[in-house]
């Protein structure tokens, strides 16, 4: 069950990530995904650490395979996050994408 | 000092026959039988459970253990996602020192095929962190992560890997509970398709269903009378983040580490007095930093190390790793996994193995992780002298 009051506390700390430059520590590409994320499937998930040493995971978007690289740069952004459930809240949290 | 006296396993696997509590009751009366003693002689029982709750709405076990029994002693669940098994055996084992009680049961069981793969995918990501699951990082994911940054910092391929596999699915073979009994090949393990890349579905423990029981005891008598014993020379557990992202590094698990050292020093033994050793290998990248975060190899030998066959039945070597078939093979019932290496182990150290028995045996490990390392066991067990 999600609900907007959940989805507040959690999305408190997103905001100091977004905007923020890092690199790709690691990364995989998820092919058999947790059901509100099959439409998506395959997507790639990263380990990224920012220039101030903090990590973070998120799914980078708008990328080639041969992108998919330790030690590539990107941006913390806002997106829609996985499928709308049966409580219609649409939920938003951090990705990456290339600098 | 606590010993084993019986264990019992059901065959692991897709038992569509059976429900969690069928297999229960059949690993309690196996026990029972093994170890020859009745219920009035359990004094408490530790049972490891992870996902009953979440999948099947199946709380309290305690209450449905009490009254498979029909006793009134007390009954403890034990939830540390994967290494469930484990804790329970460990809190089972402090209760014993304690002398809370004289002897215990501890099982672990675990009901999984009822369910399609993205039902049991979503609530094992209960075991991560809420970051890596607004990711839509499962756990195949994460430790494909683990890898991919071993491969890339030590420069090893997707071939190292497999050699895991390749070994495991060759005890698993021998093993007649293990949920595969097939052998595979190098080249059925690189052609499978992907789950999480760089790993594919025979890097992978599968989704299964199975129950283990081990009776635990302090009771010289009942020691000096049983059939099969072996001693509990120590059962240590540590912790560390649930965050990948909260890790010093992220090829490496530190409460691996921290578990071994202290089960090591509380055994007074060395790495190489393990003749026999069970370690967590839920995907083939697991077992390669197990075996060098236990200590038994250099950090960033394993990927090399592994395709040697150092750790395959018929090697001079030591240790002989995941005799069962390990969690690769012998199959994964997340609650069942702890109990099920444990007793590997005992039926390694009092010559039950049948036709995968390790020669000339004195000491054997069992190595069980929870979560993506947030949780790890190290029991070292030791032959009856």
């Amino acid at each position: 069950m999600i609900s907007p009051i959940k989805l507040w506390r959690r999305q408190k700390e997103i905001k100091d990530k977004l905007g923020k430059k890092g690199k790709i520590l690691t990364w995989t590409v998820i092919h058999i995904s947790p059901t509100a994320f099959i439409k998506q499937v395959p997507y790639c998930v990263i380990l990224v650490e920012f220039e101030n040493g903090n990590q973070a995971v998120g799914q980078l978007v708008n990328y080639e395979k041969k992108d998919m690289r330790i030690g590539k740069r990107v941006i913390g952004i806002l997106r829609k996050l996985k499928e709308v459930g049966k409580e219609d809240v649409i939920i938003y949290g951090l990705k990456f994408k290339l600098i | 000092m606590n010993s084993i006296i019986g264990y019992y396993t059901t065959c692991f696997g897709e038992l569509w026959d059976k429900s969690l509590f069928d297999l229960v009751k059949e690993s309690i009366q196996g026990v029972f039988k093994s170890a020859c003693i009745e219920k009035r002689q359990i004094d408490a029982v530790f049972f490891g459970n992870m996902l009953a709750g979440i999948l099947e709405n199946n709380l309290h076990s305690s209450s449905k253990i009490a009254e498979i029994l029909k006793v009134n002693i007390p009954v403890f669940r034990v939830e540390s996602a994967c290494a469930s098994g484990s804790i329970a055996f460990h809190l089972a084992n402090q209760y014993l020192n304690s002398k809370s009680g004289k002897t215990v049961l501890v099982i672990g069981a675990e009901k999984m095929t009822d369910y399609p793969v993205q039902e049991i995918t979503n609530a094992l990501l209960g075991a991560l962190s809420g970051e890596e699951q607004a990711a839509g990082l499962t756990f195949p994911g994460a430790y494909a992560m683990m890898a991919k940054a071993y491969m890339k910092k030590y420069g090893y391929g997707e071939k190292s890997l497999a050699y895991v596999s390749f070994k495991n699915h060759f005890h698993g073979s021998l093993n007649k509970q293990a949920h595969f009994q097939k052998k595979v090949t190098i080249r059925n393990i690189l052609e499978s398709p992907y789950i999480a890349d760089p790993l594919k579905i025979f890097d992978c423990s599968p989704i299964s269903d199975g129950a283990c029981s081990l009776i635990l005891t302090s009771d010289k008598s009942l020691i000096k009378k049983a059939k099969h014993s072996v001693s509990v020379l120590s059962c240590e557990t540590a912790t560390d983040t649930i965050s990948l992202k909260k890790r010093k590094k992220i090829y490496e698990l530190e409460s691996t580490k921290i578990a071994a050292d202290k089960a090591f020093k509380k055994a007074k033994l060395k790495r190489k007095d393990i003749n026999v050793a069970e370690v967590h290998d839920c995907f083939s990248i697991a077992e390669i930093l197990a075996m060098e975060d236990l200590g038994f190899w250099k950090k960033g030998k394993g990927g090399k190390l592994i395709t040697y066959g150092l750790t395959m039945l018929g090697s001079n070597s030591k240790p002989i790793v995941n005799t069962s078939g390990g969690l690769k093979s012998a199959g994964h019932p997340v609650g069942a996994t702890g109990v099920k290496q444990i007793g590997e182990i005992f039926l390694q150290l009092t010559n039950q193995a049948q036709n995968r028995q390790v020669k000339n045996l004195k000491y054997g490990l069992a190595h069980n992780i929870g979560g993506s390392g947030g949780t790890a066991v190290v029991t070292i067990l030791g032959k009856k002298s």
